[in-house]
């Protein structure tokens, strides 16, 4: 396994334990969690910026270590297959994105606000970015032809 | 993922190149070893320039390192679809 594919599964797998917790918190949190922006429930806002930055230190932490295992072959450029599976995953997940953001932007809107709204914005991120690196999984592990 | 109507014979000329491992074949065309055992096994199709470099490193010409089998593409239906990348079915 390439270093390039070991650090996509690094960034997937610090993925999922910290946006589960946050979205897991979220959903067990009920109606406090849909309702209005008011200081008391900005404690959501701090939590995601948590598991984002404990998210971040992980993969930052893991991508030392492989980069100091890997060797040279961490400070190489990307060949043309890792370049192609990249493109593949940033162009799938741009379709994701931007399905979310229709949804969340232009539809959402007239039915909800507040929290809710938030919440699912953020959540439309997080599915890019697990779409994302999914992709580029699938296409390391399944072979990706360009 | 459709068939590929590409094979290609890099392993045996890795072979009969006293050995040469993927690795080497890789540093050699500018590719990762990764990159290359995804050619053989056909989970990639390398670049027109990736298989000209390929070929030139065998000293072979590229139809001697990659064969066309014209065969159909499962995926459109289609006989024959255009040839612009290599690889192994």
């Amino acid at each position: 396994m390439g270093f390039r594919e070991k650090i996509a599964w690094v960034s997937l797998g610090a993925m999922i334990p910290a946006y589960g917790v946050y979205f897991g918190t979220i959903l067990a949190a009920g109606d406090e969690a849909q309702g209005a922006v008011t200081p008391e429930s900005l404690w959501m806002l701090w939590l995601f910026a948590g598991v984002t930055a404990a998210q971040a230190g992980a993969i930052s932490l893991m991508g030392v270590v492989l980069a100091i295992r890997a060797g040279r072959d961490s400070r190489r450029a990307a060949d043309e297959r890792e370049r192609a599976i990249t493109r593949r995953g940033s162009a799938v997940a741009y379709h994701v994105l931007l399905a979310g953001t229709i949804l969340v932007g232009v539809v959402m809107p007239f039915e909800a606000s507040g929290w809710r709204l938030i919440n699912a914005a953020l959540f439309v991120l997080v599915l890019g970015e697990f779409t994302r690196h999914a992709v580029v999984l699938f296409s390391y592990r399944r072979g990706w032809h360009g | 993922m459709a068939r590929l109507a590409f094979t290609n014979r890099i392993r045996t000329l890795r072979f009969l190149a006293g050995e040469m491992t993927q690795a080497e074949l890789g540093e050699a065309i500018g590719v990762t070893r990764q990159t290359i055992a995804a050619i053989e096994a056909g989970k990639y199709s390398p670049t027109l320039e990736a298989a000209f470099r390929i070929a030139q490193v065998f000293g072979k010409p590229l139809d001697h390192v990659f064969q066309w089998s014209g065969a159909e593409d499962e995926a459109s239906g289609d006989p024959a679809a255009p040839a612009g990348e290599a690889g192994q079915p």
